[in-house]
């Protein structure tokens, strides 16, 4: 902020919410550095005070898929532990009030995506994430649904982790390992290439945990409303949305894919304030 | 109520290591599984921990605190030199025995747990094996039932770990034989070898000795991997029990080869 002529005049605004970057990058290292630690300690040189705990154990959506066996029979699937479903609770609380802030902030794999995309926003400018024709789109995004049933199915009959071999969050911090199933290294590929065309194609189109989560947008507290009567229809909002959520023509965003990234509010994109904003109260 | 991204970001942090710090006090948080394994349910045992649920990940250490077998038992009995018997892990028994022609493993330390501890174990249609001085251990001091006896001296081999020299050929006092029991297999014989199912057998291995895929297909539950793909290796990848995949392949490829 700077006076001219005894105003307060803000001469930078920056057009994204770099707080959230930060925040990306933090869990990103915290868990990478974990998975390495992971591997040390199987031979006896684990770096002290960090975690070595393995991937599955701070991994919230293990917490999900146990659920069945942890009613049924009282036990947790293979390699999970009881770490999963503490972070499953808290990622659940916090998208009951904010939405799946857990995609958005934290997940280090739908980071990743971004990273890619950054690519692809350079290489096709606006064209960069609208490739996919809107009626395929608009199926595709069910897609998660689909396989988060398939998911908890298979895991609750063979009380197995099956999904370990197809999960691309797990290829991505353990490809070093030869733990990881040449399934899961090829969906993590795609998902990285296919990055540089849409952005984070995995989270809209087959995350399992995107699915659970994605469902706490339909009754969240907070959401992102517009101001209909300050909005300058500019379509800012929607161009800049990474989920492609038509934020411009909405007066409150109600859409299961929402991750709250807050980069269409009046605090990033939207150039008008107090027009787009994150709120649990109404809005004139 | 209206919300920035910092007050967010900072809500975000206290949550998430607000909520691990508060449940690991109440001891929730537990990254490791406690390496107890589970009991039998019903039964003269009932309450007593099964060997059949030792996994790969537990050391020695653990065994002992679930079953009266010392670590150093287990290390004599499994030829393992080591200052600390009780840190060493169940699942680097394998590797030591990898070119042995037999699958020295978790299964192996089931048996010998069981045997040595007096439980009930389930060998039915199962080929597990046994290292001689384990034999001998139990032979010495484990009460073992006739059927039980016999299955020993039928499983009993003598192989040498990767780093130990070969064990010296049996005396006919060592390795006792009855009549009835079937002869210890002979680990240089390549027709057993050969069709030997081992944590280095790949699929297209099992292909080739005439396993239908779909039987494959059916006990890994999964569409058939890539062919040079080890079944150790998708076993641990996919979260199967090696151990029972690899003893439910074998009796498959036992079926076609006799
Ligand atoms: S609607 Fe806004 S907060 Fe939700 S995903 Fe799109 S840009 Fe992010």
């Amino acid at each position: 902020m700077v006076k001219v002529f005894g105003k307060r005049v803000r001469l930078f605004r920056p057009r994204t919410i770099w707080i959230r970057k930060l925040v990306q990058w933090f869990f990103f290292l915290l868990i990478a550095l974990i998975a390495v630690n992971h591997t040390l300690a199987e031979s006896g040189s684990a770096i002290p005070v960090l975690s070595s705990a393995s991937l599955h154990a701070v991994c919230p959506f293990g917490g999900v898929v146990t659920l069945y066996t942890l009613a049924s029979s009282g036990v947790l699937v293979q390699k999970i532990h009881s770490s999963a479903l503490v972070l499953a609770g808290l990622s659940l609380l916090l998208a009951i009030f904010f939405g799946p802030v857990f995609c958005g902030w934290i997940c280090p794999l739908g980071t990743v995506q971004e990273w890619v995309g950054k690519l692809g926003r350079k290489l096709f400018k606006r064209r960069y994430n609208h490739f996919v024709p809107t009626k395929l789109d608009n199926i595709l995004r069910y897609a998660r649904y689909g396989i988060l049933i398939w998911v908890l199915y298979v895991t609750a009959i063979s009380g197995t982790l099956i999904f370990e071999a197809y999960d691309p969050y797990f290829a991505l911090f353990n490809f070093w390992s030869g733990e990881v199933a040449p399934t899961a290294l090829l969906i993590l590929g795609t998902t990285l290439v296919l990055s540089v065309f849409v952005e984070r194609p995995w989270c809209k189109y087959a995350c399992p945990y995107g699915a659970v989560l994605g469902l706490t947008n339909l009754f969240r507290v907070f959401s992102i409303k517009r101001a209909a009567s300050t909005c300058k229809a500019d379509g800012a909002c929607s161009i800049m949305c990474p989920m492609n959520i038509a934020v411009d023509n909405k007066t409150v965003v109600r859409d299961h894919q929402c991750i709250s990234c807050l980069e269409c509010t009046s605090e990033a994109i939207c150039p008008v304030a107090k027009t787009v904003v994150f709120t649990s109260g109404g809005l004139k | 109520m209206t919300l920035t991204s910092k007050p967010l970001a900072a809500i975000l942090f206290i949550v998430m290591f607000g909520g691990i710090s508060v449940s690991s006090a109440l001891g929730w948080w537990q990254t490791e599984s406690a390496k107890v394994p589970a009991a039998f349910t019903e039964g003269e045992f009932a309450g007593q921990a099964n060997p059949a649920d030792i996994r790969g990940s537990y050391t020695f250490g653990d065994i002992a605190n679930s079953f009266d077998v010392a670590p150093d038992v287990l290390a004599r009995a499994f030829q393992i030199t080591s200052d600390d018997p009780a840190s060493f892990a169940v699942k680097d028994l394998e590797s030591l025995y990898l070119d042995s022609g037999y699958e020295i493993g978790t299964n192996s330390i089931r048996l010998f747990v069981a045997f040595y501890a007096g439980l009930p174990f389930d060998t039915t249609g199962q080929e597990i094996y046994l290292l001689k001085p384990a034999a001998d251990i139990l032979l010495a001091d484990a009460t073992l039932t006739p059927e039980q006896t016999a299955y020993l001296q039928a499983h009993t081999v003598e192989v040498a770990p990767a780093d130990v020299e070969a064990a010296p050929a049996p005396s006919e006092e060592s390795a006792p034989e009855t009549e009835s029991a079937p002869p210890a297999p002979d680990p240089t014989t390549s027709s057993t070898e050969e069709y030997l199912v081992k944590g280095k057998t790949t699929f297209g291995e099992l292909l080739q000795w005439g396993v239908p895929q779909d039987v494959i297909e059916q006990m890994i539950e999964a569409p058939m991997p890539d062919l040079a793909m080890t079944v150790k290796d998708h076993a641990t990848a996919t979260g199967l029990d090696f151990e029972t995949l690899k003893t439910q392949l074998q009796a498959e490829v036992d079926k076609i080869k006799k």
